[in-house]
């Protein structure tokens, strides 16, 4: 088994439709505080804080270097501050990297989106395709996801009555997340007569334009017991990057979750992800990726996506209690949110909602359209 | 077969087909006659944007048809001889219909005689000679514009290029007030920028040139009104076609001032400046911030400060790119200015422009040293934003 890093605290704004009377900074700032109260950390020079990851997106924000602006209310003035300009479990990856290599024993990782900036999602999203083909076929996450969507039901005989399950229940889940964005109980048949963006992901399908940040104090495994009693290591990370063109991969493989989530595994010590792990935060950008990377972490069996909704997988299985990002939370952060999600279970702070004696946890998050990159992370109390 | 300035009347005929230019064959569909002085005729037929020529005794049939001797013929067709005055003289007549024959001269590229090279007087001379062939009319609608060049140097000159009424002339002085007048200190640096060897920001940047008046006008407007212009010493090899795609990408954004910006803002709205103070070091911060970065603790408390100040930096631009908010270049040259305003010390200086006619006059300070006292220029109608300060100006 290799090293592993701990988490010390973690902080977090309620997520929200729209935060007009905050700007990024003042987002970061509340949970910046929130940190240094916990924690007491400082940024001396030699016991303190040196190094601080951010996690941004210069589309989202429209800012070039849209790192360069948070610099003094993440306390990066005079520090080395590094941008993690992908998914935010990405970063969590790049503080093991700083600390186990013995460069940094204390970092700072905090991260903010602002989707509601934005006139649209889709906009920003049809600029990470190339200018010369993609682009002007209109691809964007949503209509790239359906065409997922929409093969891997197929092939694991997911129904739309399945998908309308999972909706509800993230509204239900999200209900008793204290940080969750505020929406509406719906029915299945409301999900299901909700509008068609691109079939068949219908309105309700899709996670709603979120804005939020959060923070996260990491060091090494000796430093923990400084700044917490409660210490949770991250014992395991992998990561999976597919190919960019769409037309080159089987779209319902599961290819790259597979990759990521085994060398995740593999470093954790994990055998049997069903035995072994006690909670999953899944990445679920729209509703069909959640039984959909259930088959890729080994939860659920391959092609069976919709007898694993009906056999009750989810709750079986403890899959994203926290309302997930079908309730609400932007597209950038879902793998830090995913495991602070862990976080609070594993140390035992997720009120309602604790999985009892949970000792192990996964967090995934994937970025691109069709899941083109996956990563894994294993949470240890 | 008499030689005029080393070139023959058959010369000009048999580079014909390489000189053509399809592009300006566009709805011509017509025959020509040319009738040269103990040379020969020749009959010209142009349709579907491609050309014949032939040697022949009958010009029936053609819709006008060209008369000259053989050395008003090279002579015109290189340059040599004003085609005007040959035309106005006599030396040139021609025969039937003189609206058609018109569009001959779009229907070939220059003769160029050929040398080894071409120096910057002849590229001059050529540049301008093709600027009324280059011309595409239908982007000129309803435009009014005189583009001025004065290219010094030995080899340079001064050229006015009048546009109105989807008409182009050339004249060989600068008249009148220009739309837009751009100068070059050495007008090999212009033959060398149309000639894509130099780019046009790093022969401004050096101060090598400048554009004056309605700068827009050249930089984005000229490009569309003229057909590239082709290096004749190119030879006639096919130039190969750069693909480029070209996009303008927007998405509209609804930045947030968040409290502390807002209050700032709000500030000028009342022509007031607020900078805000950290409560552990006292540093003032302008425009404010939510936190003291270096202290690491919020600072919301406000102190009016200004709205006077003395200069402590300046710069004066004279190359600017267009405003990303507006999509307009600034007109230049504008002075930058940091203003240590009253009540503010050490760095905590704010930015903003001076008034355009004072940028001479202007002092820089430092600790040591006051620099000029200036004071802002409310804009009358504010609405809590940046230009609500017009610029400062001199504190007289």
């Amino acid at each position: 088994m290799a090293n592993k890093i701990a988490i010390c605290a973690v902080a977090q704004i309620k997520n929200d439709p729209n935060y007009h009377y905050l700007r990024f900074q003042n987002m970061l700032l509340e949970c910046f505080e929130s940190i240094m109260k916990q924690t007491k950390v400082t940024f001396d020079m030699e016991k303190g804080i040196r190094t601080i990851i951010t996690c941004s997106d210069d589309m989202f924000d429209a800012r070039t270097i849209s790192n360069n602006g948070m610099t003094d209310v993440v306390g990066a003035h005079f520090r080395g501050e590094e941008k993690m300009a992908q998914e935010s479990i990405n970063g969590l990856g790049y503080a093991m990297a700083c600390i186990l290599s013995g460069h940094d024993d204390l970092i700072l990782f905090m991260g903010h989106c602002k989707e509601s900036q934005g006139e649209s999602r889709r906009m920003v999203s049809n600029l990470a395709y190339d200018p010369f083909y993609c682009r002007p076929l209109g691809m964007d996450y949503h209509n790239v996801d359906a065409m997922q969507a929409r093969a891997y039901m197929e092939k694991s005989s997911v129904t739309d009555e399945h998908l309308a399950k999972v909706v509800v229940r993230s509204r239900k889940n999200g209900k008793n997340n204290p940080y969750g964005r505020e929406n509406k109980i719906v029915t299945e048949k409301e999900v299901l007569q909700s509008p068609m963006y691109s079939d068949p992901l219908r309105e309700l399908y899709v996670y709603p334009v979120t804005d939020w940040a959060y923070g996260m104090l990491l060091c090494s495994e000796e430093r923990a017991k400084e700044f917490t009693k409660n210490p949770v290591y991250i014992t395991g990370y992998g990561s999976c990057m597919d190919t960019y063109f769409l037309g080159d991969k089987d779209i319902t493989s599961n290819f790259s979750l597979k990759n990521a989530s085994q060398r995740a595994y593999a470093k954790a010590g994990i055998k049997d992800p069903k035995k072994d792990i006690q909670l999953f935060e899944l990445s679920d950008h729209a509703a069909y990726q959640l039984p959909m990377w259930a088959e890729g972490v080994g939860i659920a069996d391959e092609g069976k996506g919709g007898k694993w909704i009906d056999d009750g997988g989810m709750d079986k299985f403890n899959v994203n209690l926290s309302g997930g990002q079908l309730n609400g939370n932007p597209l950038l952060l879902g793998g830090a949110a995913r495991a602070i999600e862990c976080y609070y279970h594993l140390s035992n702070q997720a009120g309602d909602r604790q999985v009892k004696g949970a000792k192990r946890a996964v967090a995934q998050a994937n970025y691109g359209g069709a899941g083109q990159h996956q990563a894994v992370i294993v949470m240890e109390s | 077969m008499a030689e005029y300035w080393d070139i023959k009347v058959e010369d000009i005929f048999n580079s014909m087909q390489e000189r053509f230019r399809p592009d300006g064959a566009k709805d011509v569909d017509a025959v020509f006659g040319y009738d040269i002085l103990d040379e020969g005729k020749w009959k010209l037929t142009v349709k579907n944007n491609e050309m014949k020529l032939s040697k022949t005794d009958d010009l029936s049939g053609c819709i006008s048809t060209m008369k000259a001797d053989g050395e008003t013929f090279v002579g015109v067709n290189t340059g040599k001889v004003d085609a005007t005055n040959a035309f106005m003289s006599g030396k040139v007549k021609v025969e039937g219909d003189m609206g058609a024959f018109g569009k001959t001269g779009k229907l070939f590229r220059k003769y160029i005689i050929a040398k080894k090279e071409m120096t910057v007087k002849e590229y001059l001379a050529d540049m301008f000679a093709t600027i009324v062939p280059r011309f595409k009319a239908k982007e000129a609608e309803g435009l009014d514009a005189a583009f001025a060049f004065d290219l010094g140097g030995p080899q340079g000159g001064k050229w006015t290029v009048f546009i109105k009424d989807k008409v182009c002339t050339v004249t060989t002085e600068i008249e009148g007030s220009p739309t837009v007048t751009l100068e070059f200190n050495d007008a090999k640096d212009y033959v060398d920028f149309i000639l894509g060897k130099i780019d046009a920001q790093s022969i401004l940047a050096a101060g090598k040139a400048a554009a004056k008046g309605d700068i827009n006008m050249m930089a984005s407007k000229w490009p569309i009104l003229f057909e590239k212009y082709k290096d004749p010493m190119g030879g006639n090899v096919q130039e190969q076609e750069l693909l480029v795609l070209k996009k303008t990408i927007a998405v509209n954004q609804k930045f947030s001032t968040g409290p502390i910006m807002g209050k700032f803002l709000k500030g000028l709205k009342d022509k007031k400046i607020y900078a805000n103070k950290c409560p552990k070091c006292g540093r003032l911060q302008l425009p404010p911030r939510e936190v003291c970065a270096e202290c690491r603790v919020r600072a919301a408390d406000f102190l009016e400060v200004g709205p006077k100040g003395e200069v402590r930096y300046m710069d004066v631009v004279f190359y600017a790119m267009p405003d990303p908010l507006t999509g307009v270049a600034r007109e230049t040259p504008y002075g930058s200015i940091n203003i240590l305003l009253d009540g503010c010390k050490g760095n905590e200086t704010l930015p903003h422009f001076i008034r355009k006619d004072q940028i001479e006059k202007i002092k820089s300070g430092w600790n040591e040293k006051k620099g000029t006292r200036v004071r802002p220029v409310w804009e009358e109608n504010r609405i809590g934003d940046i230009w609500d300060i017009k610029y400062f100006e001199i504190d007289e």
